[in-house]
């Protein structure tokens, strides 16, 4: 029995240096979902300030009709096939690095998500704060920087946080656009060594423990963020 | 200040035919009123006669629907006057504080003076510091809000409105979110204001300090006002029946 793991784990892991697809796979994993989730927060606080602005003042309305259908389009497609029409579509005919971009698919789809993270920070600060800034002379948009925009991101970093968590287990299927990421080296090992159950189980794993990690991770910051202040 | 004595023949707020209606009603019926600097107007009335709705037109934090409202001889309802440059002059604190809990009290007494009226960081906290002496809290600074009790923090929304120099402070009942044990420390911030001579338009329902420090009371019922006198005057000798009424059911 133990003789048998022994072999089965050498064949998957060891040799040919195999257990480098899952350590190389965890760096690409690693390095789109960071990237993708910078971008995320750049698209999704720009369409939630959009939005935002246009509910309470009516102005941007153009970039505001731009922006909801950017969110219907985005949250009513699965994430593989926006992956596969911008790798396959947009940039079909142009060489680009493949990990560049599938952190523009991921970036762009993880935005929209992130847009109503953002929105409904802005939402939960109660119009009180809004008015008091304004009656001391802010304008509408100093207040939203100096009084609104700080406390809402406060609000908002355990769910961006989780929104981490969840796009780091979403880019397990990058493999559809032939990257090498996690979930793919583990079945390249798998198509090489015809065993399923060593590399899977190692790759699933590997998810597991980074995302019990980060979810602990996210506990210290809330408990953090809710000890100063309020 | 070399228009002062401009200042003392012309009132500070002139409010002209101020009409504001939410939806289909009616809130506030071409009102008209003169606050005088120096003054310290009460406004009292029934729930819902307006109050509210009446103190926040005068910094536009609602819109008047029609009517002028001139501070200092600007038309504040114009479109294109500076809204904001006339709020600094303009203070308002709320029944509910809504103080910045993301900032120290220092922060949010320094906030406005340090980034609208360019003020120097040491100038501003020097100021604040100055104010927070004189409401008993200096050794509050560095606390955030939440640190703070009820009548506390109402104290510090005081001093936040103050630090910005305005020429008029605006209350929208400032006790009423209070535990009755904190109110006379705020009311006492009043009184002392009222002692030197800032003009203030109270909305409340302390009848005890309307009638002590007032200069004048307003009774505002179902968007009109329909009396104001003298505070004894007013208190004594009641002449509309509408404030009659009132009056017998609150004192
Ligand atoms: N934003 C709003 N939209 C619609 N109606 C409003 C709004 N604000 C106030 N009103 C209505 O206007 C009327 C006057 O409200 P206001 O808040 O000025 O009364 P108030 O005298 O301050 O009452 P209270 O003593 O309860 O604070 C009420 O009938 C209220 O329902
Ligand atoms: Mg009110």
């Amino acid at each position: 029995m133990w003789k048998s793991f022994e072999d089965a784990f050498y064949l998957n892991f060891i040799e040919d240096d195999r257990w480098k697809y899952l350590t190389n796979g965890l760096g690409v994993t690693l390095k789109i979902t960071f990237f993708a989730v910078l971008i995320g927060i750049l698209l999704g606080f720009t369409v939630a300030i959009v939005r935002n602005t246009y509910q309470n003042t009516g102005k941007l309305k153009v970039a505001n009709a731009i922006c909801s259908l950017y969110l219907t389009i985005i949250r009513g497609t699965p994430v593989v096939v926006q992956l596969m029409i911008v790798y396959f579509v947009i940039f079909g005919s142009v060489r680009i690095d493949k990990s560049i971009t599938a952190i523009l698919a991921f970036g762009i789809n993880s935005g929209a998500y992130q847009a109503e993270i953002f929105r409904s920070g802005i939402q939960s600060i109660p119009r009180g704060q809004f008015e008091a800034g304004r009656s001391l002379g802010f304008s509408y948009h100093q207040t939203m920087l100096k009084i609104i925009m700080p406390q809402a991101i406060k609000n908002v970093i355990p769910t961006l946080c989780n929104e981490f968590i969840t796009l780091l287990k979403e880019t397990s299927v990058a493999g559809y656009i032939a990257l090498e990421d996690l979930t793919k080296g583990g079945d390249i090992i798998r198509s090489r060594t015809y065993s399923a159950f060593m590399p899977l189980i190692a790759v699933a794993l590997i998810y597991l423990v980074m995302v019990v990690i980060l979810e602990k991770v996210v506990r210290l910051i809330e408990r953090r963020l809710k000890q100063n202040e309020r | 200040m070399n228009d002062k004595t401009m200042n003392e023949k012309m009132p500070l707020i002139q409010v002209k035919n101020l009409y504001k209606k939410f939806d289909q009603k009616d809130v506030l019926k071409n009102i008209s009123v003169d606050i005088n600097e120096g003054d310290v107007v009460c406004v009292i009335g029934p729930s819902g006669s307006g109050k509210s709705t009446f103190l926040r037109c005068l910094n536009r934090l609602e819109e008047p629907t029609g009517g002028h409202i001139l501070f200092d001889g600007a038309d504040i309802c114009d479109p294109k006057t500076d809204i904001d440059l006339h709020r600094q002059k303009m203070g308002m604190v709320f029944q509910q504080f809504n103080l910045f809990p993301h900032m120290t009290i220092l922060k949010n007494l320094t906030v406005a003076p340090m980034s609208l009226q360019k003020k120097s960081q040491e100038e501003a906290e020097g100021y604040a510091m100055q104010l927070l002496e004189r409401v008993g809290l200096q050794n509050r600074a560095a606390d955030y809000p939440s640190q703070l009790s009820g009548g506390q923090q109402q104290r510090i929304a005081i001093v936040r409105a103050l630090c910005m120099k305005p020429e008029v402070m605006l209350f929208d009942e400032p006790t009423s979110a209070l535990d009755p044990e904190m109110v006379g420390e705020v009311l006492n911030v009043m009184r002392d204001l009222a002692a030197q001579k800032m003009t203030m338009v109270v909305v409340t329902h302390e009848m005890g300090f309307a009638r002590e420090v007032a200069s004048r009371v307003m009774f505002l019922d179902d968007g009109d006002f329909l009396e104001e006198n003298a505070p004894q005057e007013f208190f004594e000798n009641p002449q509309n029946e509408r404030l009659r009424s009132f009056l017998s059911k609150v004192l």
